[in-house]
């Protein structure tokens, strides 16, 4: 009695099956639910996924940090004093994992409040609507209507220096180093490698940058990526751009890497080696054939505007469907699949996707970039403002940088803008909400900014793109 | 080296057409003068040839879809040529679309493009599956404003189907409909009647005046003339009696032979005579237009008539043969009825109905004889045209037909 039911396997039927919980997973998640479905949220590690965990957060906890150790050590000009300024590194890390824990909680109760339900636990396909989950007690099936596949990506590493977790890290470990090394190699002059780069070179390391491009930030404006690079100096960071790391030894207990410059071959010695050279998708384990789904190159999934994969009733967002990897857009995109499974007319339709480097100063980028303009051979009406023309900046002693917006020669409209400077990330939402609704630089230029602020270098640089500026020259 | 056809400005107040049909497929080669697309302006339909000979590279609109003026329509090109990038599309951050997906997926919902519209406008637009393109924004530098998606979805042509994925409305018929119903969307050339019709009704001060004629010199004349257009190969209808005989008044009343720029306020008096006759096809109303009208002879006029018929039921109207009217004919023939109240092709000031020719008794020196009699009804725009002076072009147009020599001399 009972025994044969035992063994019949159970099977949990859900409307909505989202695997993986980070920014674009628990969004999807939480918007699928509101929209009346019953969502099954699974996560085979924690609540936020790489953003909220391992990437964004805690990147920018440290960060911030560094900021302001560094602006402690500046203040000496401005008359403060101080005695000099040490960091417990243990102590900082304590506090940047108790805001991770607050926010990966927090993303916990907005599940549960929502009527999400969670399961921990790694899921793959085993047919076009049944899923299996693997959890530390044993296996459930799941029965789905629809699907979302938000399961990220993951760092990729080189053949010449393989992710060890001690040695050579990826961002995730050099996040979590309990001591401050002395010398950091940092292997890809990209995003988080000068962004991290930055944060240990503040507190003390010695970082040396190798970049196999010839610009630092590859794809950034490069009168941006200069901007950072003459701060990069400043900090004592060493840069070689079209260099390639060829290999690691260890002697002495230190690890020494040999770095093929265009002056010939070198090595640096480096306590641990930071491996940042992009990314790939997490798609390998998911057994995504047996539920009829796709891959476009490089295993990235295939989608439509309506991130529907080639299996009507799954669909897939965020890094597994491919550059750029960026957790907004995976936010966005998440929004978008659960609109769409609950039968909504929405689509990607979004004309300005935003980014932000935390590196010294920040970048941020949204629409139009003048390579790309360039490249495309499209004419574009120029505004450019240094913040040095700007009180506001001077009175924070963070001057370096400028503004830089991009409109259709005929129309005025703003198509895009590069922002290097203070508090960039912040500022660029102004020009993001003008890309959507279609505003003109006139639009800008005529909008009062307040007194003394940052963004005054906006409306200045929509003014000189009008040849109508105060502060700087017309050219 | 690719070549770009855009859609050609027509002139005459066509800003925009819609692409009907494709007669070709990206990739296809092409000749010189093959028919490439067929668009509909509020005029006409027109089939577009093509200017090169060579390679179709790129289609840039869908059936159905609404060009401006001045638009890309097709991308040329040499075979062996690839098609250029699209600016509407290059450099914004897409992902790779894929395929169409299969079994259930319905369709995505209309793209918003390139279109001036804000996020929470452009989600409108998708939930009324309206396409932000066709529509003219009425905010700063037209942007399109919630209220113009709003409107936009009440004309039928913007709202080619449904969003499938949309909640059905609610049940409002109080019970069922025997027999049911059909909906049948209004686009085309039946859009551009419902738009011209209602702007002509509600601009123009209409009012109708009814004359009686007495055609029996005509039709005397007319079967007299039969066997010389048949000798021609021609078919010799009424109406190009009817048309010598406007001309005729036209040129006594001038302020007949106008339009209205009610934009600038002003009358325009047209020194040219371009006859139009609404003419019936299968898709609905259209008037085909004989231009210089006053300088041809009979036959001319009935060649002209008998190539514009022709073309319309063949559907091989060209755009010329259909702009540019100065004074409007409405004439139904045998199924002419008695009276009507004709609505003017706007932004003309006058039309003319002509109605059946038929024997009635009528008095004639106090006696009742048999004559073959017809009715005109002629509306007019009183704001341009007093009633007297409409009853007295009327009166002229009657004097020439009852005394059809009156055709023939001082016109020239």
């Amino acid at each position: 009695m009972g025994c044969a039911s035992l063994r019949t396997p159970m099977v949990r039927q859900v409307d909505v099956l989202v695997i993986g919980a980070g920014p674009g997973g628990y969004p999807a998640a939480i918007r699928a639910a509101q929209l009346g479905k019953r969502v099954l949220l699974v996560e085979r590690d924690r609540l936020g996924g790489e953003c909220l965990n391992y990437g964004c957060i805690p990147s920018k906890a440290l960060i911030h940090t560094a900021n302001l150790v560094h602006a402690i050590e500046r203040a000496t000009e401005r008359g403060v004093e101080t005695g000099p300024v040490k960091v417990d590194m243990a102590r900082l890390q304590q506090w940047k994992s108790a805001v991770v824990q607050r926010l990966s909680n927090g993303v916990g109760q907005l599940c549960k409040g929502n009527g999400v339900d969670v399961l921990a636990g790694h899921a793959s396909f085993t047919g076009p609507d049944r899923a299996t989950v693997r959890t530390s007690s044993g296996a459930e099936e799941i029965a789905f209507t629809d699907a979302i596949i938000a399961t990220g990506g993951r760092p990729s590493d080189l053949p010449a220096f393989r992710f060890d977790g001690k040695r050579v890290l990826s961002t995730k470990e050099a996040l979590e180093l309990p001591r401050i090394p002395l010398n950091l190699a940092v292997i890809g002059g990209g995003i988080s490698g000068l962004e991290i780069g930055t944060f240990y070179a503040k507190l003390g390391t010695r970082v040396v940058v190798i970049e196999i491009l010839d610009q630092i930030l590859p794809g950034t404006d490069p009168e941006a990526a200069r901007i950072v690079g003459r701060r990069l100096q400043k900090l004592g960071i060493e840069v070689h751009t079209k260099s390639q790391a060829r290999g690691w030894r260890v002697d002495k207990d230190q690890t020494v890497i040999d770095v093929l410059t265009p002056e010939g071959l070198i090595a640096r010695r480096a306590d641990c080696v930071l491996v940042t050279v992009g990314r790939r998708p997490n798609t390998d384990e998911l057994n995504v054939d047996r539920a009829g789904i796709e891959f476009a190159p490089r295993g990235y999934v295939k989608v439509d505007r309506q991130l529907r994969t080639s299996n009507p009733h799954v669909f897939a967002i965020g890094d597994v469907v491919g550059p750029p990897f960026l957790a907004h857009k995976a936010t966005k995109e998440g929004l978008i699949a659960a609109e769409v499974i609950a039968g909504h007319p929405a689509e990607l339709d979004y004309r300005a996707l935003p980014a932000a480097i935390f590196t010294d100063p920040e970048i941020a980028t949204v629409g139009l970039q003048e390579p790309e303009a360039v490249a495309q051979g499209r004419k574009v009406r120029i505004g450019k403002v240094p913040f040095a023309a700007i009180g506001r900046a001077l009175t924070t002693g963070e001057y370096d940088g400028f503004v830089k917006l991009l409109a259709d020669p005929s129309s005025n409209v703003l198509l895009g803008a590069t922002i290097a400077g203070p508090d960039a990330s912040d500022l660029i939402s102004e020009l993001s909400l003008g890309i959507e609704m279609g505003a003109t630089i006139a639009d800008i230029a005529l909008t009062i900014h307040p007194h003394p602020t940052l963004p005054e270098a906006i409306m200045e640089s929509a003014e000189a793109a009008l040849g109508e500026a105060i502060h700087v020259l017309n050219r | 080296m690719a070549r770009e056809f855009k859609l050609p400005d027509i002139g005459e107040g066509v800003h925009e057409g819609e692409v009907v049909k494709w007669f070709v497929k990206e990739g296809d080669p092409i000749r010189e003068n093959d028919p490439v697309v067929e668009v509909m302006t509020d005029k006409v339909t027109v089939q577009i040839p093509s200017p090169v000979t060579g390679k179709v590279l790129q289609l840039r609109a869908k059936e159905g879809e609404v060009v401006k003026v001045g638009a890309t329509l097709v991308v040329f090109g040499e075979a062996g040529e690839a098609a250029p990038t699209n600016p509407a599309t290059a450099g914004r951050p897409t992902i790779v679309p894929s395929a169409p997906p299969k079994a259930s997926a319905p369709p995505p919902p209309p793209s918003s493009g390139e279109a001036l519209a804000a996020p929470a406008v452009r989600r409108l637009a998708k939930e009324l599956s309206v396409n932000l393109g066709a529509l003219r924004g009425t905010g700063p530098q037209g942007r399109i404003t919630e209220d113009d998606v709003r409107k936009g979805a009440q004309t039928p042509a913007m709202t080619p189907k449904p969003a499938t994925s949309l909640a059905p409305p609610a049940a409002v018929s109080v019970r069922p409909v025997q027999g049911g119903e059909e909906r049948i969307p209004i686009h085309g050339l039946r859009k551009r009647i419902f738009e011209k019709m209602a702007k002509s009704n509600v601009t123009a001060a209409h009012f109708t005046y009814v004359e009686e004629v007495d055609m029996s010199q005509l039709v005397h004349l007319r079967d007299h003339l039969k066997e010389a257009a048949e000798r021609k190969g021609l078919k010799l209808t009424f109406l190009p009696f009817f048309i010598k005989s406007i001309l005729g008044a036209l040129k006594e009343f001038p302020t007949l032979n106008a339009s209205v720029d009610d934009e600038r306020g002003e009358i325009v008096l047209k020194k040219y005579f371009h006859i139009g006759i609404a003419t019936a096809t299968d898709e609905g109303l259209t008037v085909t237009v004989v231009h210089d009208a006053d300088k041809k002879d009979l036959w001319g006029l009935a060649k002209e008539l008998e190539r514009l018929s022709n073309a319309a039921r063949e559907k091989r109207l060209a755009l010329e043969d259909v702009l540019g009217s100065t004074f409007t004919i409405t004439s139904l023939g045998k199924e002419g009825g008695i009276l009507a109240t004709p609505i003017i092709n706007w932004p003309e000031v006058a039309i003319l109905g002509v109605h059946k020719i038929e024997k009635r008794p009528v008095v004639r020196n106090d006696q009742v004889v048999i004559r073959d009699m017809m009715y005109l009804s002629c509306s007019f725009d009183h704001r341009v045209i007093d009633g007297h002076v409409g009853a007295a072009f009327v009166q002229n147009v009657r004097n020439s037909l009852e005394h059809p020599a009156l055709l023939f001399v001082g016109l020239e």
